[in-house]
């Protein structure tokens, strides 16, 4: 019986919005171009255009950058059926009017917050932050994020490991493909991953 | 019962109560549950607080991805 109205509710919602999300730097527009590559709509303005820190674009949606503030999100709709990147800490703000499939993307912490350093110095940004504090601030946002996810009803999330998906994309594109229905071709989706890109490093110890 | 009481019952694995009934004991808690208690509220902290939640927003729209 509650698989009926789960059913019923669902379709309601009608398709999912596939989420790509992940602190930024954590490989979020590499899984974007994985998905393109692979057949899947994107929704997206291509108003940040690529640059020094993503050679091969964002795939960003501006307006997603509002979510905090804004009240009326029905605009999310048309991403219904599509591939939206939201970063990790604007999930929360997302509206339970959609159903959300998201697929997370995770990599070394020290890795992140070196690449979003050197990013912040190509912007010219001022930024006093200690690096230590952050990777126990980002801590302790990843385990919220996955708390939320269990929360929401209208939650689905595949945690996919940056690293991992450069050293293999032929398994990660197959893992996320099982996770969003089966329907992308996987070979495209392997193509898009591009080794070079991966620049930060953690130097083994 | 039924809620009426401060306290719930949450299951854990037997072996894990065991280990945790040993270092309650040998820390020097009362009871098991105390520690327990403890550790729990302790953790909880991390979650629950926002402290650098501020942090995390400045580094984020400085790098462009809030406004």
């Amino acid at each position: 019986m509650f698989a009926f109205f789960k059913r019923l509710f669902d379709a309601n919602l009608g398709e999912p919005i596939v989420i790509v999300s992940g602190l930024p730097r954590s490989g979020t527009s590499m899984m974007m171009r994985m998905l393109d590559g692979g057949g899947m709509a994107i929704m997206t303005d291509q108003l940040r255009t690529a640059d020094l820190d993503n050679p091969k674009g964002y795939y960003e949606y501006e307006r997603v950058k509002e979510l905090e503030k804004e009240t009326d999100k029905s605009y999310l709709k048309e991403g219904r059926g599509k591939a939206l990147k939201v970063i990790s800490w604007l999930l929360k703000d997302l509206p339970d009017d959609n159903r959300y499939r998201i697929v997370f993307m995770r990599r070394d912490l020290s890795e992140v917050i070196a690449s979003q350093n050197k990013m912040l110095k190509h912007r010219g940004e001022v930024d006093n932050s200690d690096d230590k504090m952050m990777i126990d601030a980002y801590m302790n946002h990843l385990a919220s994020v996955r708390i939320l996810s269990r929360k929401r009803d209208n939650f689905e999330m595949l945690e996919v490991r940056y690293d991992q998906t450069v050293a293999d994309p032929a398994a990660a594109a197959k893992a996320v493909n099982v996770f969003l229905g089966g329907k992308l071709d996987e070979g495209k989706m392997r193509e898009a991953v591009d080794k070079e890109l991966y620049r930060n490093k953690k130097v083994a110890t | 019962m039924f809620g009426f009481g401060k306290n719930v019952n949450v299951k854990v694995d037997k072996d894990l109560y065991a280990r945790v009934a040993k270092v309650a004991d040998v820390a020097g808690y009362a009871t098991a549950e105390e520690f327990v208690q403890h550790i729990l509220e302790k953790e909880m902290l991390h979650f629950e607080d926002t402290k650098n939640d501020a942090d995390i927003r400045a580094k984020l729209k400085g790098l462009g991805y809030i406004s």
